[in-house]
């Protein structure tokens, strides 16, 4: 998809008006920034708030996290079975700590 | 509306004075008229424009909203109401946070944009002459393995595989620095979007304390002015919403509860 974000009150304020305009490309709103769909036309409008705002309009394009092709086992592990916790307040350095979960420096260290 | 000090309009045809001037029987442009109003006469060197100049106190904010009354006119009530506030010395719990706001983003400065277009063309495409040249250089390979296993001169294709070869690695060699190169400008970019992101929140900032400071003084001097209103020559008979009001009815109601200094150009029918 294509995330529009906005820098500036007018950027902002034209953003909205695409939005409300043309509903069927919007695939969410927050506030100044727009998720837009995957299409040429979302793409000219996104390009056309960029013409008109210059450098107070980003565009991005994501593309859905999938975390079996992003990252490791040991991650999504680790994840789940710190959720899983029985003291809610363990930060999750030292649940790390004593485990096989990978510690927070090392997860930092590495990019997807 | 205050009583005003003395004007001395300046005409082509000659100098008039008084608290109020009547120009109606001279062929003046109203619109030169009010500029010449908020123009300095001392300092300016338009000031002599077409032989009009109008000697008088300088204009405050309010006058801007009601300093030119005529049929057509529009009026942002609650703006022009909270400037006359403003013209009789009122204040509002606002101020020392909106000047502080004010202050913090005139000080802010927002680095420029950098170009990301060049950027991004170069390096689109890069990928595929990479992969284009890539497929090329496996090819020649291959003929040049199955030539020298069949025995013959294979001379002539592994000129061509060098000559791809080479520009395998060129095209490689482009697009790192294609890529290096976006990247450069994309973290020049955050920086700038990091400004632009504070600049943003002060500006918002500033719009919500305005709001406040203009509802606060609005409510301060709401009441003397809808019995201005009602007062208006020719006024509207039924008002549901005072700060509705359109047109100079609404100019002339604010101006009553102004403290204007610079005389008001009168640019309708007057009924005496």
């Amino acid at each position: 998809m294509l995330l529009v974000v906005t820098y500036s009150r007018g950027a902002r304020g034209t953003l909205r008006n695409v939005c409300r305009t043309h509903e069927e490309v919007v695939v969410r709103r927050f506030g100044r920034v727009a998720l837009l769909a995957e299409t040429e036309f979302a793409a000219f409008q996104a390009l056309r708030l960029r013409e008109k705002h210059g450098g107070d309009v980003q565009i991005e394009r994501t593309e859905p996290f999938n975390e079996f092709e992003a990252v490791g086992a040991s991650v999504r592990e680790a994840a789940a079975a710190y959720e899983a916790r029985d003291e809610s307040a363990l930060p999750y350095a030292a649940f790390a700590a004593g485990s096989d979960h990978p510690d927070p420096e090392q997860l930092r260290e590495t990019e997807l | 509306m205050s009583h005003g000090a003395v004007v001395t309009v300046r005409t082509g045809a000659g100098r008039r004075e008084g608290r109020v001037v009547d120009l109606r029987d001279e062929d003046i442009d109203p619109e030169r008229l009010v500029a010449a109003v908020r123009r300095d006469a001392r300092t300016s060197r338009e000031a002599n424009d077409g032989g009009l100049a109008v000697d008088c106190p300088t204009p405050r904010t309010v006058h801007e909203h009601v300093g030119w009354v005529r049929p057509s006119m529009r009026v942002r009530v609650r703006t022009a109401l909270a400037a006359a506030a403003r013209s009789r010395g009122g204040e509002a719990p606002q101020d020392d946070e909106l000047a502080a706001v004010r202050s913090e983003l005139a000080e802010l400065t927002v680095p420029s944009s950098p170009d990301l277009r060049t950027p991004r063309e170069r390096v689109a495409g890069t990928d595929a002459a990479v992969e284009r040249v890539r497929e090329r250089v496996a090819a020649l390979r291959g003929r040049v393995r199955a030539g020298r296993e069949a025995g013959r001169d294979v001379a002539e294709l592994e000129d061509e595989l060098a000559e791809a070869t080479r520009e395998l690695s060129e095209r490689e060699t482009e697009r790192a620095a294609a890529r290096e190169a976006l990247e450069r400008a994309e973290r020049l970019a955050r920086e700038s979007r990091d400004a632009r992101e504070r600049r943003r929140r002060l500006e918002d900032r500033r719009a919500n304390l305005e709001r406040r400071a203009r509802a606060h003084l609005v409510e301060r001097i709401r009441e003397e002015y809808e019995t201005a209103l009602a007062a208006v020559p020719d006024g509207p008979e039924r008002v549901d919403d005072p700060l509705a009001v359109e047109g100079s009815a609404a100019a002339l109601a604010v101006g009553r509860v102004a403290d204007l200094r610079a005389p008001v150009v009168l640019d309708c029918p007057i009924r005496k």
